[in-house]
């Protein structure tokens, strides 16, 4: 008999450090759920995103292309395939459910979709300048039980991502006391924090730079409630057994690691290097893969799961079986921004990784980085002029790099 | 003698379709008495193919036809105006024109002119401050940015309703026009809130596809504004609507480009969010 056709969700969490999560082994955990779900997963130790916000990062998630491939873009591309599309022209259904502006229709990331919602045209307020979890989590459900309602019902791709983890921190005080049973903070002092400290980049107050990360870990425990409801309402709508469920982040966050705040153009491992589970309700114990993975490989193993072809335009190659890939490294560029707008002056910013060393350019300042990130996690310790490897990873960054023409 | 050629079976099929929107009309009539029910009509091609099939299912029913309503922008294209005059005669239609006139005297009738909030009326003023720019103290008067297509759409159809004690409303909205549309009910009763009268909202042709549309409109013969020949998808107000090709809209690609990607209001929406996330 046939293996029945599974469902496949990828449910993406904005901005979500890797070392948050217990799983991960990196400190303490903030996230119970994600965490007691880990014999159903594949877990990806070592999964690079490919540039180190929204913008940059989401093309290889969606489309397994890099930020620059195309040129500039006002929207994106029409070179560039989005997994929605190949996955309904595969003859299954897609549906996405998201609240940032980056990924809206404006911008053209509703292509493919059966079933799109950007809450562009919804109301939103300054604290939380997007739709919550719990409403993303209620129009999931509403779907899933629409579109399984029958006695058939015509195999899914479904695409969520939470915001909230995003800035300006205001989480709800109930997660707040989890944090912290002492603090006392209210919401318009949080938000003035975001205006005040986050806005400017100014991390010349220690403690301001730890209030803000305990106010971010607030919102971690919040999302992990979310990711919660989520699986149980699969549950309940009797899906999950025969859902594959791929959860990752488009890139972290920085509290002061190297010297600045929320996630610019740099290519630290607090911003790049991302989570990536896959949960499989036939999983029979957890798998660990620590080779280098890329954000671009997640498309091609969508399609794959479909039983699709991924067009000749997707970078990546399928994750599982995880015996079958074989690393390449992983790239990723983006606008070097150093603050929260993008200027005109800025240029963009490339990294390449190997097993353990990660090398990075900067256009504008002409810098070269290189870190060994297993002797020096932290990245502090520039290698660039001493590593035997490092004429040899510049070449291979050198020669991926997409050059931006500007005026 | 139909201007395109369609197989049996499509014909078949969008037939299907009118009898469906003529179920969602047949339903409202039900319910309400037609002086109770109003018809938004901005005479683009949606709520022209809506109007027409109400026209069909009235005349075989007997019945009177809904009081229309379009808004008045003041940034129209002379084409859409001369349209909604010509067929509100030939059809012997009552319609009737909604403007926010506070807000374009206030810019002098002029597109672009800075308007200064505090020469409007309290109620315009409270309505800015409700989405959230309180603070502001003037902004330029265009049809479609963010506050202008509250104060010249939203604001403008809250108080007809309010004024006109309107329990139906019927909107020509279609399900793939845009994907956030994907999942509106053909009926939705809609309670009061501060701002918005309770009223129950009809979306007769939410099944049609934009190639389903234009397919009807040729084969019965539907009038249509002119401005599609030349290119335009979708009418929005006149300066800030953008052909993105020459071909007429029912040649392009409609399956494989966006509808409305020559509308500013869902940049503006999107710049917005940008905006409160300190991007922009």
């Amino acid at each position: 008999m046939a293996r029945k056709q599974k469902n496949v969700i990828l449910l993406t969490i904005d901005t979500l450090r890797k070392d948050v999560i217990g799983c991960y082994g990196m400190g303490e955990s903030y996230t119970p759920f994600l965490d007691s779900i880990q014999d159903k997963c594949v877990r990806f130790n070592n999964c690079q995103s490919v540039g180190p916000y929204t913008q940059a990062s989401f093309p290889g998630i969606l489309t397994s292309s890099y930020y620059f491939e195309f040129g500039r873009e006002k929207q994106i591309s029409s070179k560039r395939t989005v997994i929605s599309e190949v996955v309904k022209n595969g003859g299954f259904t897609t549906a996405g459910f998201h609240s940032n502006p980056f990924l809206s229709a404006f911008f053209g990331w509703n292509r493919g979709w059966n079933t799109f919602y950007d809450s562009m045209m919804d109301q939103v307020t300054d604290h939380a300048p997007y739709i919550l979890g719990d409403v993303i989590n209620s129009k999931v459900d509403s779907w899933v039980n629409n579109h399984t309602s029958g006695e058939e019902y015509t195999p899914f791709f479904l695409w969520a991502h939470y915001m909230d983890v995003h800035e300006p921190y205001v989480p709800k005080q109930e997660y707040i006391a989890r944090i912290d049973p002492e603090l006392k903070i209210t919401d318009d002092e949080m938000f003035q924090l975001f205006k005040d400290v986050v806005l400017p980049r100014d991390t010349s107050d220690a403690s301001k730079n730890e209030l803000l990360k305990k106010l971010y870990l607030a919102h971690v425990l919040e999302v992990d409630d979310y990711a919660k409801q989520f699986f149980d309402n699969l549950e309940k709508s009797g899906v999950l057994k025969d859902t594959i469920v791929i959860i990752t982040s488009d890139h972290g966050d920085e509290f002061g690691d190297h010297g600045s705040l929320s996630h610019d153009g740099r290519m630290y491992d607090e911003l790049i290097n991302v989570p990536l589970m896959v949960y499989d309700a036939d999983c029979k114990e957890t798998q660990v893969s620590d080779t280098v993975v890329s954000g671009v490989d997640i498309p091609p193993t969508i399609a794959k799961t479909f039983g699709l072809d991924s067009p000749e335009s997707y970078c990546g190659q399928p994750l599982l079986p995880i015996e079958d890939y074989s690393s390449k490294g992983s790239f990723g560029e983006a606008m070097g921004k150093l603050q929260h707008k993008i200027k005109p002056t800025d240029r963009p910013a490339y990294f390449y990784q190997e097993e353990n060393f990660r090398i990075s350019y900067r256009v504008e300042d002409e810098k070269w980085e290189m870190f060994d990130l297993q002797a020096d996690p932290a990245e502090q310790e520039n290698i660039i002029e001493s590593s035997s490897s490092a004429e040899g990873m510049k070449a291979k960054l050198t020669e991926q790099m997409h050059v931006v023409a500007f005026d | 003698m139909p201007k395109i050629e369609l197989s049996e079976e499509r014909v078949a099929e969008l037939k299907q379709k009118i009898e469906k929107s003529k179920e969602i009309f047949k339903m409202a009539y039900d319910r309400f008495e037609v002086k109770d029910q109003r018809m938004v009509w901005s005479a683009g091609k949606d709520s022209t193919l809506m109007l027409w099939i109400c026209k069909q299912f009235c005349e075989e029913n007997n019945l009177p036809m809904p009081i229309c309503f379009t808004i008045d922008e003041f940034d129209v294209f002379e084409e859409i105006d001369a349209m909604l005059k010509i067929y509100a005669e030939k059809w012997d239609l009552r319609l009737d024109w909604g403007i926010n006139i506070d807000v374009v005297e206030a810019s002098g009738w002029e597109l672009n002119a800075d308007v200064t909030v505090s020469d409007l009326t309290k109620e315009n003023q409270a309505e800015i401050d409700r989405i959230g720019f309180g603070e502001l103290e003037r902004f330029p008067f265009e049809a479609e940015s963010f506050i202008g297509n509250h104060l010249m759409k939203s604001v403008v159809v809250n108080k007809y309703i309010q004024d006109h004690d309107v329990k139906a409303f019927y909107q020509g909205l279609r399900w793939d026009e845009q994907p956030t549309r994907s999942e509106d009910p053909y009926f939705e009763d809609v309670a009061a809130d501060e701002y918005t009268p309770e009223q129950t909202r009809y979306r007769p042709i939410l099944h049609f596809t934009e190639r389903d549309l234009w397919d009807a409109t040729h084969y019965f013969d539907i009038p249509y504004c002119s401005l599609y020949e030349q290119g335009y998808r979708s009418l929005g107000a006149k300066t800030t609507s953008l052909k993105l090709d020459d071909k007429k809209a029912w040649d392009q690609d409609l399956e494989n480009t966006i509808e409305r990607a020559g509308r500013r209001q869902d940049k503006e929406a999107a710049m917005e969010r940008l905006r409160q996330l300190g991007y922009m």
